[in-house]
């Protein structure tokens, strides 16, 4: 609920700078083949994966990412026939992953608990078909593609430490898998615009934790679905 | 429409970014445990160590009472007064012939609040002859690993640091043989996981509990022989050793032997020969020349390196790999030594299937260990006994005055083997020293082995640093081990009354004791453990 608010106040707050922008749009402004825009990820995740398997690790050891917003930046190139490209990158987000199913391992807290972190870079490419003419000041969009996922950064927390018994390098595979959005871009003037998108992508990644050699391993389902909020500029 | 051909710059500007954001990705993660470069012994191999599990106060009490077997442990230990910290240790050591190899054990760290952190004592514990190749007394996740849930609770809980090896030859250990009752390695490995537990607690995630320097050393059954010899050596290095418990170890080995070959075989001999034989003619090469030497043909070409093994050894026996109670064969040899008439009607007579005595009952337990198929040759019998019998240990079968070891080294390969582990090596303990056991022990037998080093030791150590406790024995006061040996007498009346009721089995009586009398080895443990902490607990008052 608290990134959704922050999207919309995002939004908001993209609409009136625009709206302070002089020129509006009208039926002699040019069209732009080429499009950056730069705006608000609000990313949800829907975690489901294994019990995480191994030596030592009782039943129920699970995880789930918490939801995280970060910086969205992308480009656009139109093609004929109302198509366009879009690359879309974020910022790569510090992404918590919090312990998920017992309340203890033995007797170390885990359920809730912030176990480990990673940074994304998760570029995705999109082809979507644009609804209205050019002209059109709202322009509905839907599209798919293909996104790439490669983590970095990856650190166990202490409490992370606790639960797996030590000092933990974590490996998590990269993930090429589909993503698809339904979006709408509004246009203010002939460069300026507002777009927003909700895209849901598949990002599955096998997990690996090393433990002073001890290999433990599951299969994550993050299942993201962002909310972007942009403003971009049309050339 | 425009289309400016700027835009392909603009793509190829996005390339490099994506393709920097990319390189990006290439950053590593947290590190996890370094890994040694040195293999020299006592060398910590990972570190820190792995912590297997940590477990308050309230849910190690939480997880036994969940059990019957755990609740009856929890009688006899008390209840746990600290947390439990388990770690795998993994460190180097050295086979039977000096073969560097890798080993593996736990480092159990109390946690908690006074008397369970802080600067504790440790505990070195050498755990009893198991079979499964597998063990890792560290991994207290497995329900199998009895012994180390015992050390847990009697010691652990009780702010006592407890180290122990798997020992060489088990779990991680690739020396394909476990150098089995062998003095000089055994305390050898005890020094060196010791040493590598002592590098590894400060980096442990327990480092609230440290090192307060003083060592108790304590042991059950082969572990009871390992933690007397690893006394022996630490204390000829000059080592700090507290006070030690062997208990119920086979310390007068060639005795011991001698009185096997002899005819009294005891409980577990089927496995206990082969990993015999197996460790000694690795360090030793003077066991065989070739496995049929020892072995009988049924046995012969399994016997000799399939214990320790990862196929539980019931199945062994099951599957005909192993005889489960034969020792020896049910006929007997005739021995015609020439020019030694004597001598070879007395062995012929030694040699016979010992006659059930029912005034004693383990003669009964002795007769089990003859049939067919049988495991050893009677040649390979004749040649041990021809040579105890013109070399004679000072114990068996006639106790000699000091209780000596045979008078020159033995010439049969296994019997020079076991003169050379005995404990009988003119040492004496130093420190206060307990040796704990049951006098009905069938599987070691408790006066060829306590009994011996009591009297062997009886002039050489200075008077009360030695105490010998038999659980046993009625109890002939309420202070000191009394109530010790008392609650072990209640269980064995309590086991054998549970063994014919229809959730023990229904047993007849007799049926019933004979199921306490095979259980009695394992069923002392827990009370003689009892007694170590409450020897280690007086000394540390004292101390």
């Amino acid at each position: 609920m608290k990134t959704t608010i922050r999207a919309l106040t995002a939004a908001t707050a993209l609409v009136a700078l625009f709206q302070a922008l002089p020129a509006a749009a009208d039926d002699s402004d040019p069209v732009y083949n080429n499009d950056f825009r730069v705006g608000l990820y609000s990313v949800f995740y829907h975690t489901s994966g294994d019990d995480l398997q191994g030596p030592y690790v009782p039943a129920g050891v699970n995880f789930k990412a918490d939801n995280l917003e970060t910086l969205y930046v992308g480009y656009v190139r139109s093609l004929p026939a109302n198509l366009q490209v879009e690359v879309a990158l974020g910022y790569p987000p510090l992404s918590k992953v919090e312990g998920k199913g017992l309340a203890t391992v033995g007797s170390v807290p885990y359920n809730g608990q912030v176990v480990s972190s990673a940074r994304w870079l998760s570029p995705t490419v999109l082809l979507e078909y644009v609804f209205l003419s050019p002209d059109s000041k709202l322009r509905p969009f839907i599209g798919a593609g293909v996104n790439y996922t490669s983590f970095y950064d990856r650190n166990q927390t202490a409490a992370g430490d606790a639960a797996t018994g030590g000092p933990t390098k974590v490996s998590l595979s990269s993930s090429v898998g589909p993503a698809g959005t339904v979006g709408a871009t509004y246009k203010f003037t002939s460069h300026w615009h507002l777009n927003m998108s909700y895209s849901i992508t598949r990002v599955n990644s096998h997990v690996e934790l090393d433990t002073a050699g001890v290999l433990r391993t599951t299969e994550i389902k993050f299942g993201p679905q962002a909310l972007v909020v942009s403003g971009g500029y049309s050339f | 429409m425009s289309k400016s051909p700027r835009s392909l710059g603009y793509i190829r500007t996005l390339s490099v970014v994506l393709s920097a954001a990319l390189l990006a990705a290439c950053g590593d993660s947290s590190p996890t445990s370094t890994v040694s470069n040195s293999t020299s012994p006592g060398t910590l191999a990972v570190d820190p160590p792995l912590r297997i599990a940590s477990l308050s106060a309230s849910a190690l009490a939480s997880e036994l009472s969940a059990s019957a077997s755990g609740a009856q442990l929890l009688e006899v230990t008390g209840a746990p007064t600290c947390g439990v910290d388990f770690y795998y240790i993994k460190f180097w050591t050295q086979g039977g012939a000096k073969e560097t190899t890798e080993s593996s054990g736990a480092l159990m760290v109390p946690t908690g609040g006074a008397g369970c952190s802080g600067a504790r004592p440790i505990v070195l514990y050498a755990h009893g002859t198991n079979a499964n190749q597998a063990l890792n007394i560290a991994n207290i996740t497995d329900t199998t690993n009895t012994e180390g849930v015992l050390i847990a609770a009697m010691f652990a809980a009780q702010g006592y640091i407890v180290v122990a090896p798997n020992y060489a030859g088990y779990d991680i250990s690739t020396l394909g043989y476990h150098p089995f009752l062998n003095a000089s390695q055994q305390s050898g490995e005890m020094m060196d996981i010791l040493t590598a537990a002592r590098t590894a607690l400060p980096g442990t995630l327990s480092s609230a509990t440290s090192d307060s320097g003083k060592l108790f050393i304590t042991g059950y059954s082969e572990g009871g022989h390992v933690a007397m010899a690893t006394e022996r050596a630490m204390l000829a290095a000059k080592a700090t050793v507290t006070a030690a418990a062997p208990m119920s170890g086979p310390y007068a080995l060639e005795a011991f032997g001698d009185a096997i070959f002899y005819g009294d075989v005891d409980i577990g001999s089927t496995e206990f020969a082969p990993l015999l034989v197996n460790s000694y003619q690795h360090a030793y090469s003077n066991v065989y020349s070739a496995p049929t030497d020892v072995f009988s043909t049924t046995y012969a070409a399994t016997a000799a390196t399939q214990l320790p093994s990862t196929t539980p050894i019931d199945t062994l026996f099951e599957e005909g790999l192993l005889p489960e109670l034969a020792l020896f064969d049910s006929a007997t040899p005739v021995v015609d030594i020439p020019g030694e008439t004597a001598l070879s009607a007395a062995l012929t007579a030694q040699l016979a299937v010992p006659t059930i005595n029912p005034a004693n009952p383990q003669t009964a337990i002795f007769a089990l260990g003859f049939g067919s198929p049988y495991l050893v040759t009677n040649d390979y019998r004749i040649s041990y006994a021809v040579d105890a019998a013109t070399n004679p240990d000072g114990a068996v079968p006639t106790p000699t005055a000091g209780v000596p070891l045979a008078a020159k080294a033995p010439t049969q390969g296994l019997r020079l083997d076991l003169y050379t582990n005995d404990m009988r090596t003119g040492w004496a303990p130093t420190v206060p020293t307990l040796l704990c056991g049951g006098d009905a022990d069938p599987t070691v037998f408790f006066s060829v082995n306590t009994g011996t080093m009591k009297a062997y030791w009886s002039t050489l150590v200075t008077a009360g640093l030695v105490q010998i406790l038999d659980v046993g024995e009625t109890p002939t006061s309420t202070a000191g081990f009394g109530p010790i040996q008392g609650a072990f007498l209640t269980s064995q009346a309590e086991l054998l009354a549970y063994y014919q009721t229809s959730a023990g089995g229904g047993l007849s009586l007799a049926a019933a004791t004979a199921a306490v009398v095979e259980n009695y080895h394992t069923n002392v443990a827990p009370f003689c453990a009892l007694a170590a902490r409450s020897f280690f607990d007086t000394v540390l008052l004292g101390s």
